[in-house]
Formats: C-alpha cells, structure tokens, sequence
C-alpha cells in the first residue's frame, strides 16, 4: 500500500467512464474506466503510445472524447451543458514541457490563474500565490524571475505552485519529470510527495517507479488504450498478472535503477 | 522675402499637419491589425471570413484608389470627408490590414503549450488571447509593425491627392511659383528622414523596453 492510505476517504471525486478517443485510423483510447478517491495518488503507467497522455487530456476536456463519460465531484465534464471553463480552474494540470507563461515572472505565472479566472482582489492572489510558492520550495529571491531564468527543475515546481493555488479538487500530471535533467528530477518528485501526504489528490502520468512505490495508492498500467492491469503499486510492480506488465516494468527498474 | 524664409514656415507647417495624420493613423492601424489579426486565428467562421476579406479587400487596393474612394466615391453617396479624415482613414485601413499580418504570423508562431496551459487553468478563448497570446505575439510583431509603421509615415506624401496640406502637398505648390525643386524635395527628404528615424529609434527603445529577460538572447 501507498503512503497516507490513512487520509483516502471514500468519496469519489473523479470517474471516468468508457473513454474512447479516435485519431483518424488509429484509435488511442478504447475503453478506460476508473475513479480517484479524494486525497488519493494514482499513478498511470505504461509504454509511450498507450494513450496515457491523452487520457489525462480528455479528464479537462483539452481533447474530446469521442464517446464515454467525465465526472468531477459529482458534475458530469462531458455534459455540453456543463461549463468547462469553470469546471476546468477545480482541476490542476502539470505538463511534461511546463507550458509556464514567457512573459510572466514566476510570480505573475502564478497569479494569473487567481486575478484573471477566479477574480481575486490583486493582494489575495498575491498572498495566495507566494504562499503555494513557498510551498514547492520556490523562495522569494525566484519570484521576480521570468521563465526563461529558471532551471526546468524550478520551471516545473513554479507550474505545479500555478496550479496549487487555485484550490484544485485534483491535480493532473503528464509526465512531469520526462523533460528534465536526471540530477533535476528528485526536486520535483518530492515536491509532488510532499502534497500526496498533505492529501492533495493526485494523477500522475510517470514512468518514475520509485514515486509510484512510495507514493502511489494505486498504478494504473495502460496498454494500447485499456487499462490492462490495476492494484496496489507492489503488486502490479513486482508481481503483475500479464507478461507485457512484467516485462515493461522489468526494462523499466533496469533503466532507472531499481529500488 | 527670399526662398527659405518663405519655404521653411510653409513646410513646417506641412509638417505638423503630416504628424497630425500619423499620431492618430499610426496608432489606429496597429489597434486594428492586433483585431484583425487576432479575428483571423481566434474568430469563429463568419468572423473570420469578414476579417479576411476586409484584409485582401483594402491590401489589395492602391491607396492613392482608396484615398480617392474615400474622398470623391464617398461624395458621390453624400458622405463628405475632409482631406485630413480621409488621409487619417485611408492610412489607417491600408495600413491595419498589412500590419495585421505580422500579428496573425506572430500568433501563430506561439507555442500551442501557452494555450493549453490557459486553457487548463479555466480561462476563456478570450482571456487566453488577451492575457497569454497578444503580450507574446505583439512583441514578436513589432520588428514587422516597425517596418510599416516606417512605411506609413513616408506613404502619408499621398495624402496629397485629396489636398491634404501636408509636407509634399505645400512643397508642390510651392514649387510652381520658385523653380527650385532640388532645394525644396531635399529639404522635404530630411524632413521624412528625420521623422523615420526617430520613429526607428523610438520602435526599437520599446522593443528592449518590452524585451522578456532570458527568453531573448540578445536584443542589441
């Protein structure tokens, strides 16, 4: 089992069901269902083409699904009525490329999302962003810097900070270490860890199998669209039921060292 | 009274009146290429098709053809122009639809992570255009919108053809009563040359001025 097991309630807070997701002959999602327990860290997993990525996309409708169902406390996403734009500020989303704003400093990066979506006065959203800096080890002397200053490792803590302040019910995660420098990528995880044990609910597209060891309460392992195999993260790391699971997750402890 | 203390008044006079056009057709033309540009990228389809057409439409024509439509072709429908609402409005729809190029190019050029990453905070299709797209796209347009901007301040000359006063207009007239060509078009070369190369150097300022520190290797 995961870390705080302890602060995993029962209610669900996200459902996904039946995801299909179609690009022109090829299609990428043929099935997927599953929910995320408030204060939960479920990791996804699995080779590249799997459909991993686009999974996370069709949960904040930034790709639309072609059939199946999207739920967030309770609302349905994937319901035309449903306004995603207000639904979208409740679901946090970290990219693989940080995706930070060029021209903002890493403060106003934060900010923005405050001032501008949820309209907060200036110095509430000010307060409020330094304190989600603070949070991932962003310190004041960073605060003025614009993106472009920043290493990746701090690019991504400062997008993580952006999408922490805004109070999200769940946090989205693609693959948020693949695009950095090994020795940047501890910095990252253990700011994702510090906010699994504070309870913040957590998604997370990675191929780090030592974060979904010690932090996962599951690992959903996908494969050519379908979630293949799921459980506690020991069990489907150490001893999965399918031969493709063993063998992924074999090359991948040898790649990354093992624990 | 001799040539200079006669022409220098007169073509000042000139002056003033061509800075009189541009300080109002120069930001208005950049006030509408951001809109076009931003309507052809961001625009649903009818938005887009109107600002298309209004783009091939007044690109497509000659300005000295859009100075006259405005002037003459407007009167013949009873709307009467002055000469210096018609060389204000014709610099401002020439000069829009080709600078809304560079904006639309520029928005192109962003990086679709910037809108993803608005988009997933919950902004609208607007706020992301207004918040995240346009303070990026505007910077990287502004070595183009310089260059047009340099062309409108030259191209103001025409604003003769609708006896506009302005520095060509007052030096032409001139001319007919001094044979002096070479003295006055000299004079009337350095007036445009002064203006443009302030504009130049003022363009530029602002470029550094708006530079995003790290993201720009070097601006000078």
């Amino acid at each position: 089992m995961g870390r705080g097991s302890e602060m995993v309630g029962d209610e669900i807070v996200l459902r996904v069901e039946n995801i299909h997701k179609r690009y022109k002959d090829q299609e990428v999602l043929k099935g997927v269902t599953f929910e995320v327990r408030r204060g939960e860290t479920k990791v996804i997993a699995g080779p590249s083409g799997a459909g991993k990525s686009t999974l996370l996309r069709c949960i904040n409708l930034l790709t639309k699904p072609d059939k199946g169902r999207v739920w967030l406390e309770g609302v349905e996403l994937t319901d035309p009525e449903t306004n995603i734009n207000k639904m979208r500020q409740k679901i946090g989303f970290v990219f693989q490329e940080f995706n930070l704003f060029h021209h903002l400093t890493a403060l106003e990066n934060v900010m923005i999302g405050l001032t501008k979506v949820k309209k907060l006065p200036k110095d509430v959203a000010r307060k409020k962003a330094e304190e989600a800096l603070l949070t991932v080890h962003i310190t004041e002397d960073l605060w003025h810097k614009y993106p472009a200053q920043l290493s990746g490792g701090q690019k991504q803590r400062v997008a993580i900070a952006r999408a922490l302040a805004m109070d999200p019910v769940i946090i989205l995660y693609d693959e948020p270490t693949s695009a950095l420098d090994p020795q940047l990528v501890g910095e990252v995880l253990r700011v994702m860890e510090e906010l699994a044990r504070k309870g913040v609910t957590g998604l997370v597209v990675t191929h780090e199998i030592g974060f979904a060891l010690e932090v996962a309460d599951e690992i959903l392992f996908m494969y050519g669209g379908r979630i293949l195999e799921r459980g506690p993260p020991r069990e489907v790391v150490f001893s999965p039921k399918h031969e493709v699971t063993r063998k992924f997750f074999e090359n991948i402890t040898k790649l990354y060292g093992g624990k | 009274m001799g040539f200079w203390e006669e022409f220098i008044p007169l073509v000042l006079h000139g002056a003033v009146n061509t800075l009189w056009v541009l300080v109002i057709s120069i930001p208005a033309s950049v006030a509408l290429a951001i809109a076009l540009g931003s309507a052809r990228v961001y625009g649903n389809a009818p938005i887009k098709a109107i600002a298309t057409a209004f783009v091939v439409t007044f690109r497509g024509f000659p300005l000295v053809v859009t100075l006259f439509l405005l002037f003459f072709g407007l009167a013949d429908l009873g709307i009467y122009l002055t000469p210096y609402q018609t060389a204000t409005l014709a610099f401002v729809l020439c000069g829009g639809s080709y600078m809304s190029e560079y904006v639309r190019g520029a928005i192109r050029s962003i990086d679709i992570g910037q809108s993803l990453a608005a988009r997933a905070l919950g902004m609208t299709k607007f706020q992301e255009l207004i918040y995240i797209i346009l303070p990026q796209a505007i910077r990287r347009a502004l070595p183009g919108l310089s260059n047009e901007i340099i062309y409108q301040i030259k191209y103001s000359s025409l604003a003769f053809v609708v006896g506009y006063e302005e520095i060509f207009a007052v030096s032409k007239t001139f001319i007919s009563r001094y044979f002096m060509p070479l003295q006055v078009f000299m004079v009337d070369a350095a007036l445009y040359l002064a203006m443009t190369t302030a504009a130049a150097y003022g363009l530029r300022a602002l470029e550094y001025k708006l530079r995003i520190p790290g993201l720009e290797m070097s601006i000078r």
